[in-house]
């Protein structure tokens, strides 16, 4: 869709202000009663789901041009989703976070992006990576020594997939390559794709830049196809919504899981077993590339029908991505299964969780604007009295890891993974 | 004219750079156009005037000194919180729109049973709050998702508990209110020093003036922060939600029950609500879920309850048989919530709900007795929280007719208008055609009962401009309807004579025109006579109905 097939929906948008909040029915507190990190940083309506709308609206009207302002304001939006939900609690007619994301790429394809957009977009064109300066002959360094096949060269029922985060930050490799022994200790015969393992680009899409997206991902698509793939596990939750969701669109047809998905599975089967406890308080982090934006992607083709008049209907039914049915509860069962692990929750949890601040590629747009938003689920989770937040993405764990909460303190933060070793 | 550059200083030294600005971008974002949600206005084509600068200020003072630049150079001002109504919106071309959202807190006052809330503190979060301590608040009929200052200080306030608790009339304790000439005025109890626990004294009894009985939607400056009165809750300390999005729904225990009452005829409906005003039993009284339609509201019961249904299995669901006998059954019917503050007061407003159903011949709509419809309706009612539901089908809508006053009058015509509504989905396709009957609305506006406030639900599509203007000949000709039986302006046409369609406001001659002829014009002189005092300037807007005292006739 073009930016001015949303036209209906800018024009169908009542204005309500859900999309600033989580579902009403949540709300527990005015502290963390709203949803939105970039409304939240910015505070001008512009910001808002409606207000993208309003703006888009405008810029096809010619009303408003894409000037600096109006640029940095498209690309302030973490592509979280968190509006997404909520508008969709009572609307089913209304896509706001693919909105969003077109109204990005309008500005991209208008030469609009940030200056900080720019080295990830480079890299991604010239060393397959959204990492700055990291280097493709690199990616696959932390993998040395894990005898991991080739899936070129041998088969494997699985293919692991750590993602450029896991691949070149060296705080998190260790994390890959304890996941790597985890299912290696349970048995699963476990490959990756060696040479031919590039970025995912799945943040690429978020950013707006679709044309780079598009290419990495047919590019992966053939790799994945000829070395027969099956079955992809990922650490990361961003590679796991680009794999099942994006990448399902242009025709990728295999099983796609995240780590938890599969060991939260190992464990079920026996085949992990804790034998250490682990006594700690800890809260989850759901990351919105797994939970909400997790969900199965289903194909569809069809048109707007109206009913009775004026109701508006999908003809065939068309999907509906509202959270319903993301990932959430195989991290919870991982946790619950830890001997002397408690879990508390924040009161933004699931389906309405507040964003780490990494998303659509903030944490290198806009900085700030990330660090605050990190911040907030700081000082969510230090309200819980955990010892520690966990999460299941490399992007939410290493944006939290230097947040402070809103008293200036911080927490550790953990990634799922660490703690399963941790107990056995 | 552009803002000089003076003044744009001016103003940005008040709230820092951060927090003004003057892109056009941001200042599009500012407009409202009435066929998306107007609230009262009707649908109309027209964006409202695009701002000179938005601004944000972050505490009373910020508000004050941005109000005297406004003075000094002659500009418009408007504050607004959700921007949800067009009522928040400037209406002129020299005029800046003040954004209210830094400021939301919310405080509780648990032995005076009250909230002192600042503007953004939307209505889902102040009763979160208040729940916590055993109270809760009246939210108006619009959602949790409104402002509690602005419906409570700003605007009429009614909604499905003011049966319990009161419309905002009633709620309204003291306020800190920066007058549209830049002083602030601290009413009732807070004038004189004592705390914000009463609205009329000791200090200045201004609530008349400040909001009456329909409030100024923004037209007197700029509360900054108001008291509302806060009732008992007999409930948890939050919401036990369960159930997956967004059929989110709540066990509340033994002591809370939402009943769907039915009726034969129209008769026995309002002796049951004339009983319930009597018997001061309920929680929570309301006509809800006819805002579906007659002939659609169990079909979408279903829909919204359910995670995997959608809209295009409407019409399979109106072919079945047990949906059908529920639409039967539910015809003449509203919802009632029952709370008890003890187990013997629960039994008894139980025995009290059944013996005025067998007074009345009523009954208890089986379906929505079921355990999941049950809790979804009760977290509705308790919540308000799905009342964008009012968009669901077509993405616009507007509350016609306005049947609004003592309920035997009310029922002496409502099949009249619902005839005329049915005519139209039959014979037009520019709104929904829902079964004609879509009344929805308090069973009453006032604390105690005694007063129904309600609304035929009209679904239209904003993106289809034949859309648009076929539900604009509708309102019109519900003028005459609404007008032969004394009843009003419609509706949504109760701001038509403070804004013009084109969004822009009128001027003092016109409304001298207008309200020369109103039947009591001295209404409107005084109200002209207390804004010289407040705003010799003019600079909130026409929302406010004024009549020059020499053209009072």
């Amino acid at each position: 869709m073009a930016l001015k097939d949303f036209r209906p929906m800018m024009e169908r948008c009542s204005t309500c202000t859900h999309c600033k909040f989580i579902p009403f029915d949540k709300i527990k507190s005015i502290r963390f009663a709203e949803n939105c990190p970039s409304i939240g940083y910015y505070n001008f309506n512009t910001y808002s789901a409606r207000g993208r709308f309003q703006l888009a609206q405008s810029i096809l009207d010619g009303r408003t041009d894409l000037n600096e302002t109006v640029t940095e304001t498209i690309h302030s939006c973490t592509s979280c989703g968190a509006c997404d939900v909520t508008c969709k609690v009572c609307r089913y007619n209304l896509e706001p976070l693919e909105h969003n994301i077109e109204l990005k790429a309008y500005a991209v394809e208008n030469g609009k992006v940030l200056e900080g957009q720019k080295p990830v977009i480079e890299n991604l064109k010239k060393e397959n990576t959204m990492i700055p300066k990291a280097k493709k002959a690199n990616r696959i360094d932390w993998a040395k020594d894990l005898n991991l096949k080739d899936l070129f060269k041998e088969k494997a029922e699985v293919c692991f997939f750590a993602g450029c985060k896991y691949s070149y930050d060296e705080k998190l490799q260790k994390i890959a390559q304890n996941t790597v022994k985890l299912l290696q200790s349970a048995g699963v015969d476990l490959g990756y794709l060696g040479a031919a393992d590039n970025c995912c680009a799945g943040r690429a899409k978020q950013m707006g830049f679709f044309e780079e997206f598009d290419n990495s991902a047919n590019n992966n698509i053939k790799a994945f196809q000829k070395s027969g793939v099956k079955t992809i596990v990922t650490p990361c939750s961003d590679c796991y919504h680009a794999f099942k969701r994006q990448y399902a669109k242009l025709g990728l047809e295999v099983e796609v899981l995240h780590i938890v998905e599969y060991v939260d599975k190992l464990i079920q089967e026996g085949k992990i077993k804790f034998t250490k406890s682990v006594p700690m308080t800890v809260t989850y982090h759901d990351p919105c590339h797994l939970g909400r934006l997790g969900e199965d992607y289903i194909p569809w083709e069809g048109k707007e029908k109206k009913i009775l008049n004026q109701i508006h209907t999908w003809e065939p039914r068309r999907p509906r991505y509202n959270g319903a049915y993301g990932i959430y509860d195989a991290p919870r069962n991982i946790l619950e299964a830890i001997p002397g692990l408690k879990l508390v929750e924040m009161e933004r949890i699931r389906e309405y969780s507040w964003c780490c601040g990494a998303g659509g590629g903030c944490n290198v747009s806009n900085p700030e604007f990330s660090q605050w938003t990190a911040g907030e689920r700081v000082t969510e989770a230090n309200a819980t009295g955990a010892d520690a937040m966990v999460t299941a993405c490399p992007w939410c764990k290493d944006n939290f890891l230097d947040a402070v909460d809103e008293n200036g303190n911080k927490i550790e933060v953990l990634d799922i993974i660490e703690l399963v070793r941790q107990a056995m | 004219m552009a803002l000089s550059r003076e003044i744009y200083q001016a103003l940005e030294d008040i709230v820092g750079k951060r927090n003004i600005s003057e892109d056009i971008g941001v200042c599009e974002t500012y407009r409202s156009i009435p066929s998306q949600s107007s609230a009262h206005y009707g649908p109309s084509e027209h964006w409202t005037p695009l701002p000179q600068a938005v601004i944000m200020p972050g505490s009373t003072e910020e508000v004050q000194n941005i109000i005297r630049i406004c003075n000094k150079y002659g500009i418009e001002f408007k504050a607004s919180t959700t921007f949800w109504a067009t009522m928040g919106y400037i209406g002129s071309d020299y005029a800046i729109q003040l954004d209210m959202r830094r400021m939301k807190s919310v405080e509780i006052d648990v032995k005076n049973m009250t909230a002192i809330v600042e503007p953004f503190a939307v209505a889902a979060t102040v009763q979160a709050e208040a729940m916590k301590v055993g109270l809760n608040l009246n939210i108006p009929g619009v959602g949790c998702s409104s402002s509690t200052l602005a419906s409570t200080a700003g605007w009429a306030g009614f909604g499905p508990a003011s049966i319990f608790m009161g419309a905002s009339p009633e709620n309204l304790l003291s306020a800190e209110w920066v007058l549209p000439n830049g002083e602030v005025l601290r009413t009732g109890s807070l004038g004189s020093g004592d705390g914000w626990f009463c609205g009329e004294g000791p200090g200045p009894s201004t609530r008349g003036i400040l909001r009456g009985i329909f409030g100024p939607a923004g037209s007197m400056g700029v509360c900054t922060k108001i008291a509302v009165r806060l009732h008992p809750w007999p409930g948890p300390a939050d919401f036990p939600t369960r159930g997956t999005i967004p059929a989110y729904k709540a066990d509340m225990g033994d002591n809370f029950k939402c009943y769907t009452l039915c009726f034969p005829d129209w008769q026995s409906w309002a002796r049951s609500v004339q009983y319930f005003h009597e018997s001061d039993v309920l929680y929570i009284g309301h006509r809800q879920f006819t805002m579906f339609g007659r002939n659609l509201k169990a079909a979408m019961l279903r829909i919204i309850t359910d995670p995997d249904k959608q809209l295009c299995d409407l019409p399979t669901l109106l072919e079945d048989e047990e949906i059908k006998k529920q639409n039967e059954s539910m015809k003449l019917d509203y919802q009632i919530v029952i709370a008890g503050m003890t187990e013997r007061d629960m039994e008894y407003k139980e025995k009290a709900v059944d013996e005025i159903l067998a007074q009345t011949g009523g009954w208890k709509n089986e379906m929505m007795l079921e355990k999941d419809m049950h809790d979804f309706a009760l977290l509705y009612l308790l919540r308000l929280g799905h009342k964008n539901l009012n968009y669901v089908m077509c993405g616009a809508y507007e509350g016609t007719f306005g049947l609004s006053g003592n309920v035997w009058k009310t029922i002496q015509v409502v099949e009249d208008a619902v005839k005329i509504k049915r005519d139209w989905e039959i014979n037009y396709d520019h709104i929904a055609a829902t079964g004609g009957d879509s009344a929805m609305g308090g069973t009453s506006a006032l604390g105690g009962g005694g007063w129904t406030g309600w609304e035929f639900f009209t679904n239209f599509d904003a993106y289809d401009k034949e859309s648009v203007r076929g539900t604009c000949k509708f309102i019109d000709g519900n003028q005459e309807f609404q007008t032969k039986h004394g009843f009003g302006p419609d509706f949504c046409r109760w701001n038509a004579d403070v804004r013009h369609m084109n969004g822009y406001n009128y001027t003092q001659e016109e409304h001298d025109e207008i309200f020369k002829n109103a039947p009591q014009p001295l209404v409107y002189a005084y109200q002209y006579k207390i804004r010289e005092v407040v705003n010799p300037n003019n600079l909130c807007g026409s929302y406010l109905r004024t009549l020059t005292p020499s053209k009072a006739k």
